[in-house]
């Protein structure tokens, strides 16, 4: 396969010019997202200058410690990109959600670096960042939707946790329909993304692959295995931070404490 | 079978009640009123553990209620809150809802035993297969006191189980929770109906604080 062709700063410039067209839209229908679309845009552009600059020393080193260390800073922007996702308190979530994607990220990442790729060095920089990096990204998205959907059922529909309580459901058994519906909400798009794969869309990790010179049956694989991994490391985390946040979400007779920022 | 000794509860600095004291045998009913906000809501859910008292104890069966106990208490009962609003869309499905659980799996329950509980109380066999909303509040109340009922267990807590009947659905409720209690169940109920309060084996009042 050939080599990726490089994009030229003028030419990204001149590529940036394309986002003059939803800002058009956003500011003729008077949508209030033309300020947000600008700052996110420039965001973007400082952010991955940057981390195109972090990533060129953390390949170069190709130290396990500096890419662990890597690991923990995602997780600690992970987590508190979540927490001002959600209106929970600090206290209640920090925690959850960090042990969560750290123990969901090793688990599943190291499996597929280790058991399903069988490198050598299952800490090189080269797999462990990008893949660490996908599953972070796809664990907080999920997480956020999920999270947001538990606590505001539980809140809402009060009167059918106390009801299962009441009639003796263990504390799990009184959660489930919560539970469920945010693993409803929040894995559907994914699932129902999966079933329509390759046809009505192809997916990035695919598309970067093919640029970057692979051939299209080792992306797709790639492709499939990628998927794989973010829906288990997902709901993995999930179910790590539900959890560990239950017992400063109940009380030790199982009552609601208040969980939602004042 | 419930024993509430010197029991006081209040919410920040309001005081709801103190020095509550009541003792139920097994296969009584009793009937608490009072004025709005003296507390009696608030004393169901103490029993079941929803709100915590700063004194005094309660014992259901001889074991004391505590963060250890709570589960095996709530075992022991069935609930039916006041005003219950399930977010069920079949009433087949919020029948079915709390024998999922667990605890309430060895209960036998059959549908032709269901419907004879809703003969009891007055209701078609239609309504188990209409929708909620396509149900009156009364009919809503009656099939839900049928399900606390049928939970097997010994102690039955309702809240204001007949606020939505009429005079001859409540004489068949009043029925209906005397037969419970002649089949030793423990019958703790709120109730502002006077024929209802009439029809439990004792009435206790609790004033404002």
């Amino acid at each position: 396969m050939g080599t990726t062709i490089d994009i030229s700063y003028w030419g990204l410039g001149i590529g940036m010019l394309l986002l003059l067209v939803p800002l058009y839209f956003f500011h003729r229908f008077k949508t209030g997202l033309v300020k947000a679309t600008i700052v996110g845009a420039l965001r973007m552009v400082v952010q991955l200058f940057l981390i195109g600059i972090y990533l060129r020393y953390l390949f170069l080193w190709d130290n396990p410690w500096i890419n662990f260390l890597w690991v923990f800073i995602m997780v600690f922007v992970a987590t508190e990109t979540a927490l001002s996702r959600t209106r929970l308190k600090r206290g209640i979530l920090m925690i959850p959600l960090a042990v969560g994607f750290l123990a969901s990220a090793i688990l599943v990442g190291l499996y597929f670096l280790g058991v399903v790729l069988q490198l050598d060095n299952i800490f090189g920089a080269q797999y462990m960042i990008p893949i660490f990096g996908i599953l972070m990204g796809n664990m907080l998205s999920s997480n956020v939707i999920a999270l947001n959907t538990f606590y505001t059922n539980l809140m809402r529909e009060q009167q059918l946790y106390y009801y299962l309580l009441g009639n003796g459901a263990t504390r799990y058994e009184a959660i489930a329909p919560f539970i469920r519906e945010s693993i409803i909400k929040s894995f559907s798009p994914a699932i129902a993304n999966m079933a329509v794969m390759g046809l009505v869309a192809l997916p990035g990790t695919m598309i970067g692959q093919i640029l970057g010179g692979s051939s299209p049956n080792v992306a797709i694989k790639y492709q499939m295995m990628i998927i794989v991994i973010t829906v288990t490391a997902s709901i993995l985390s999930l179910m790590i931070t539900l959890w560990l946040s239950a017992r400063k979400t109940f009380d030790p007779y199982g009552c609601i404490r208040r969980v939602f920022k004042e | 079978m419930l024993q509430i000794e010197n029991l006081g509860v209040r919410f920040g600095q309001k005081e709801i009640f103190s020095g509550m004291n009541l003792h139920v045998g097994r296969g009584e009913a009793v009937c608490l009123t009072g004025p709005s906000g003296c507390g009696k809501t608030t004393l169901l859910k103490a029993v079941m553990g929803f709100v915590t008292p700063y004194e005094g104890t309660i014992s259901v069966n001889g074991i004391e209620l505590s963060p250890r106990t709570v589960s095996h208490i709530r075992h022991l009962t069935a609930w039916m809150p006041q005003g219950l609003s399930l977010p069920c869309e079949w009433v087949r499905e919020m029948v079915r809802l709390p024998f999922d659980l667990r605890v309430n799996r060895s209960s036998s329950v059959s549908e032709a035993m269901l419907l004879e509980h809703f003969e009891a109380l007055g209701l078609d066999k239609e309504l188990l297969d209409k929708r909620l909303h396509e149900i009156s509040g009364g009919q809503r109340q009656r099939i839900l006191l049928a399900i606390t009922a049928m939970q097997e267990k010994p102690l039955i807590i309702i809240d204001e189980p007949t606020s939505a009947l009429d005079k001859a659905s409540t004489q068949k409720a009043i029925r209906y929770v005397q037969r419970l209690a002649t089949e030793g169940k423990t019958i703790l109920a709120v109730s502002h109906d006077p024929d209802f309060m009439e029809g439990c084996g004792r009435q206790i009042t609790i004033h404002n604080s």
